[in-house]
């Protein structure tokens, strides 16, 4: 009767201290890896490919999906996750998260989304993944990546943090002459902190010439021209829907398209 | 907070209470003759119900790192347990350690006697279980900074189902200190790793979201 005890020690896996108890095994400070992996991939390259997946929470299987798919594309040289890695913050869920992604043949970074904020889990995603706001070079294009989930931390902390655009305006690598940024929620929806998003818009545009903006939390494709001002906002859906945004970033110009897997 | 103070004052109450100090009683009312020491005895009778008669000490289970905590058996072959767990979470990777607070039902359909007698097996508990984690990092009822129905689950209140199995040893002879000594292991989980393997059945499997406790209970009486 108790001959199955020594059977399920053996699996340390199962000891969890709480749902939300922080514990971290395995690859930490994930993105700061694959940004250098990035950088030097294509350090010179004036044409390159990245794909854009977002809000994978709690589909696992669909995340997985995408993973083959875009492994078995030989041009794409990195993925960008818009964020919501996880359904309800659990330590678990963004160990499981990373731990498919990692099955990814390219480099791959991840924004922080909102629900990704609940509980520890920000705590977590820091530690996994890095500062909730970071910036890498790709070719000539610098990519802004922004926590832009105001919601979560009710004026706690200045989000978006216009302290660090400008410091990454003013910090803007000879290498780049271009910008893209990626959030995980747009101006204008709820979570945003809508107070600030014409400002945030004016901080973009300060940038060197501004490409687009990508996001996610929607769970609906979108493009849109959020300020009439010529710069578009591109929302992906969320995994579960089997589509990911293809990126092509040429010399002058881009063009991306929907790929259903 | 109030919740956690009163959990501490409660759970230190009813662990030192000397159990001796209710031995003066008379076993039964039969043996009192005045109204008010018959009075007495049932009041004594009703308040000597609510003393715990286990004590636990559980490791890991999704309820903390450590947890000790006190409960009540009844039922015709005390079948039914309650108990009640104060749960230390070290912060690990987290800004702060915290404490937890589990309501614990266990049924326990077989108890079956081996030899030595003095050791009996239960091939199975049950039971489900109810945690909720002192940190204003989590809430029960979503803040009032969000839209109704925003996120629509409590960070900070988990439903656990568990199944484990027992084995106990009675003691016997006068210096005994308790009844009983109780080793257990359990297997649980909670609403959200459930909510998360029906939609997943090929990335995840029942052992993914299977938790493991070891913990030892003492029965007083």
């Amino acid at each position: 009767m108790f001959a199955i005890l020594p059977w399920i020690m053996a699996g340390c896996d199962m000891i969890e201290y709480h749902p939300y108890d922080a514990r971290i095994e395995g690859m930490i400070d994930i993105n700061n890896r694959n940004i250098a992996r990035i950088e030097e991939n294509l350090q010179g390259v004036d044409t390159f490919r990245f794909a854009f997946i977002t809000d994978t929470q709690r589909w696992y299987d669909e995340t997985e999906d995408a993973v083959v798919a875009i492994n078995l594309r030989p041009d794409v040289d990195f993925v960008l996750h818009g964020g919501d890695l996880t359904d309800f913050g659990a330590t678990k869920e963004l160990l499981w998260q990373r731990d498919i992604l990692n099955g990814l043949k390219v480099p791959y970074v991840c924004l922080i989304g909102n629900h990704d904020c609940l509980g520890t889990g920000e705590e977590v995603f820091n530690k996994v993944f890095g500062d909730p706001n970071f910036a890498f070079t790709a070719g000539n294009v610098r990519f802004i990546c922004m926590n832009t989930n105001a919601l979560e931390y009710d004026y706690s902390e200045p989000v978006p943090d216009f302290h660090f655009l400008d410091a990454e305006r003013k910090t803007f690598p000879d290498e780049a002459d271009r910008t893209l940024f990626a959030m995980h929620v747009k101006p204008f929806d709820e979570q945003f902190n809508n107070n600030v998003a014409e400002v945030f818009e004016y901080a973009l545009r300060a940038f060197p010439d501004p490409i687009c903006c990508i996001y996610g939390h929607g769970h609906k494709l979108a493009a849109d021209d959020l300020f009439g001002d010529g710069m578009m906002y591109y929302q992906c859906s969320n995994i579960k829907d089997r589509k990911y945004l293809l990126f092509t970033i040429y010399k002058e110009g881009y063009e991306y398209e929907v790929v259903d897997f | 907070m109030r919740w956690l103070i009163f959990s501490i004052l409660f759970l230190c109450s009813v662990i030192m209470t000397p159990v001796h100090a209710f031995e003066w009683m008379p076993d039964s009312l039969n043996s009192l003759s005045g109204k008010y020491e018959q009075r007495m005895y049932k009041y004594h009778r009703w308040w000597q119900g609510l003393i715990p008669s286990h004590t636990v000490l559980q490791y890991a289970g999704s309820i903390g790192f450590l947890s000790a905590g006190v409960g009540w058996d009844y039922g015709k072959r005390n079948q039914w347990e309650t108990t009640v767990l104060l749960g230390y979470l070290p912060k690990y990777n987290s800004d702060k350690s915290k404490l937890t607070f589990t309501l614990k039902q266990n049924y326990t359909p077989w108890s079956i006697t081996l030899k030595p007698e003095r050791l009996t097996v239960e091939p199975l508990t049950c039971g489900l279980f109810f945690n909720t984690i002192f940190s204003e990092e989590f809430w029960v009822d979503e803040p009032d900074r969000y839209p109704e129905g925003y996120y629509g689950f409590s960070t900070r209140v988990r439903t656990h189902i568990f199944v484990g199995q027992r084995l106990t040893h009675h003691f016997n002879g006068k210096d005994k200190k308790s009844k009983s000594i109780t080793a257990y292991y359990e297997l649980n989980t909670c609403d959200l790793y459930i909510a998360s393997l029906f939609t997943n059945p090929d990335y995840l499997n029942l052992w993914d979201i299977l938790s493991l406790s070891f913990g030892i209970k003492m029965q007083i009486f």
